[in-house]
């Protein structure tokens, strides 16, 4: 199988002196195309560092990143933006949805950026908001929807220019576990049906049982990496 | 969804501190749109009775009169040149003056005065004279012996319409002489250089005071139609005459007591001007900052969802000229009304200065009427809406640099 992402030796560092903290050290990782994988690990070991690197929203301070086989790491800040835009979409534990726009622009907004032409937005974003569920809710705006009809805006505005990789961190945080559930569904279903390479990060155990592939990240360090029955048998 | 829509709801997310934003661009538009038209008519209205009052907009007098002023000072009124000057289309009309300094005396006692010599078929129409005339009435035969004379002379001299009074002064041969004369009429203009000290007579009567011929003045004047005309037409009509004989000069060089006036007072309303624009940009530099420092997180999701910075930059930019431009039209219609309203119909402020004003000498209009001009709604709104896209730059450019990383976490 092709690499979809690669790391080398990535370290990252934040603060100074005392206050220093290590998020990743040298870091090495490969997640082929198509992957379905989860981050796992406690609060402040790196996760969302690592998703970070990878979705070029953040530079290492030693080691390359390469994204289908394009070192991202020294591009520039326009060049990065370029990337996520063709390339990568984002899920937040927040949404983070745009809230002077509707569920239907706020889904059709990457689209729009791509230049690609009206008609042809349109009928992606109607097709893909009836794919997450949200076809009557089009035309409202994020604070008329609940948490979870919020995320799946934020699922289909990620997937909607059907990037080569979709990187969430913690998706189903602020959902209820049914409703995480569900999401976590929907992404595996658009996984399998579009072979869209997800890496997501969660807390959640039964969010991971449902990853293919588990990296479990220990102060910054990769100490595992393996499926969830692998990853149940830890210590 | 265009760029444009995007930043028109993005604005209206804080209504609250756009509507401040718009305020304030609004109100200090309209008071600079008031404060610049209110003072451009009262200058134009002074300039206007004052040139009126006296010799015109441009005048043509002898070279040396101005360093000396004397009575054989004068210039030849020729008709051909009356009638090509009131051939031109920014010519009202002309008017010839005499101009001296005597003494009027009655048995009450005497008073030094300025003598005006006027020919009253034109005074009639143009001078503000002629319209402040509360006793008697205005001259009308260019060669009688009447005089029209202030209220505080007339009153000082113990006089009235039909009373005589003597004139005394210098001929151009520097002779003493004295004529009668009866009062015609008596006028008030609420500044005391004029009704105290100031006399006009037919210009054929001040002739022979003087003894001057039929056709000489102490000077030539010109009204124009536009005051606006006067610094372009001073050097064109100097092409008509010999200046050996005849210089033309603007009503700026006649009376540069009123011209220094206009130019100081002028000043000090551009920098009053100028405070509160500070203070108007600076209102809305703080909130464009703000608005763009309180939505970092919305600009670090924006580029993290691949919005090329540009973009970014041309969304804020589009935020601050629609507030400028929603700034602008409120501030100029606003202004535009009330100065508008008023230049129609006059302000009065009569009742709050019941002496009257005078500025440089001059009786100061008191019924007030703004000159508004779609020359100064334009630069004035073309001044806010560009600063106001130059304040813009500095918050666009923090947009971009939100730490998209850092503010996600």
């Amino acid at each position: 199988m092709e690499a979809i992402v690669q790391l080398s030796g990535v370290s990252k560092r934040y603060g100074e002196g005392e206050l220093t903290v290590q998020a990743l050290q040298e870091v090495d990782l490969t997640l082929e195309r198509g992957a379905f994988a989860a981050v796992v690990g406690p609060s402040g070991s790196g996760k969302t560092t690592l998703l970070n690197m990878l979705g070029a929203l953040d530079r290492p301070d030693a080691g390359q990143v390469h994204v289908e086989g394009r070192e991202i790491t020294r591009l520039s800040r326009a060049a990065q933006a370029r990337l996520r835009l063709q390339r990568i979409g984002f899920v937040f534990q927040a949404y983070n949805l745009l809230p002077v726009l509707t569920a239907y622009e706020n889904a059709e907004y990457v689209l729009l950026l791509q230049g690609v032409r009206a008609p042809e937005r349109r009928r992606r974003v109607l097709a893909l908001l009836e794919r997450v569920g949200l076809a009557g809710l089009a035309d409202r705006f994020p604070h008329q929807l609940s948490g979870g009809q919020q995320q799946r805006v934020a699922v289909a505005r990620a997937i909607a220019s059907e990037p080569a990789l979709v990187l969430a961190d913690e998706p189903t945080a602020n959902l209820d576990s049914r409703t995480g559930a569900a999401l976590i569904d929907l992404m595996v279903e658009l996984n399998q049906e579009k072979g869209t390479t997800f890496l997501f990060s969660t807390h959640d155990q039964h969010v991971m049982s449902r990853a293919r592939q588990l990296l479990l990240l220990t102060d910054g360090r990769i100490t595992y990496a393996g499926n969830y029955a692998g990853y149940a048998l830890l210590p | 969804m265009s760029l444009l829509t995007l930043a028109w709801r993005s604005i209206w997310r804080n209504r609250r501190r756009t509507l401040i934003t718009v305020s304030s661009i609004g109100l200090g538009l309209f008071l600079a749109v008031c404060f610049i038209a209110f003072a451009d008519g009262i200058y134009a209205k002074l300039i206007d009775d004052a040139v009126r009052i006296q010799a015109g907009h441009v005048l043509f007098e002898h070279p040396a009169y101005r360093d000396a002023p004397a009575a054989d000072l004068v210039v030849q009124v020729d008709v051909a040149l009356r009638r090509r000057l009131e051939g031109l289309p920014e010519v009202e009309r002309t008017k010839a003056l005499v101009l001296g300094q005597g003494v009027a005396k009655s048995a009450a006692g005497a008073v030094g005065v300025a003598l005006l010599g006027v020919e009253p078929a034109v005074e009639v129409h143009s001078s503000p004279l002629a319209a402040r005339v509360e006793q008697g009435s205005y001259l009308d035969d260019p060669d009688a012996a009447e005089v029209l004379i202030g209220a505080q002379l007339a009153a000082q001299l113990e006089l009235t319409p039909g009373k005589k009074l003597v004139l005394a002064t210098n001929d151009v041969h520097g002779d003493l002489v004295e004529e009668l004369a009866r009062v015609k009429g008596v006028f008030r203009l609420g500044a005391e250089e004029f009704d105290g000290f100031f006399v006009q007579v037919p210009i054929g009567f001040a002739r022979r005071l003087y003894d001057l011929g039929p056709d000489q003045a102490t000077q030539l004047g010109v009204l124009l139609r536009d005051a606006d005309d006067q610094p372009a037409m001073q050097p064109r009509l100097a092409q008509w005459v010999d200046p050996r004989q005849v210089v033309v000069r603007g009503w700026d060089e006649v009376m540069p007591e009123l011209a220094s006036y206009i130019r100081v007072d002028g000043g000090s309303n551009y920098v009053l001007q100028v405070i509160l624009l500070v203070l108007i940009f600076f209102t809305i530099f703080n909130t464009l900052l703000m608005s763009v420092l309180e939505r970092r997180r919305e600009f670090a999701v924006l580029l993290a969802l691949g919005t090329p910075p540009a973009r970014l930059r041309l969304q804020i930019l589009a935020e601050s000229a629609l507030i400028g431009l929603l700034g602008c039209l409120v501030g100029l219609s606003l202004g535009a009304a009330v100065a508008g309203y008023y230049q129609v119909h006059g302000l009065d402020l009569r009742s709050l200065m019941p002496e009257g004003a005078t500025i440089s000498g001059f009786a100061m209009s008191l019924l007030v009427h703004p000159r508004l001009t779609l020359e100064l709604l334009a630069w004035l709104g073309g001044l806010v809406f560009g600063v106001t896209l130059l304040l813009g730059l500095y918050p666009m450019q923090r947009a971009t640099q939100v730490p998209v990383a850092d503010v996600l976490r």
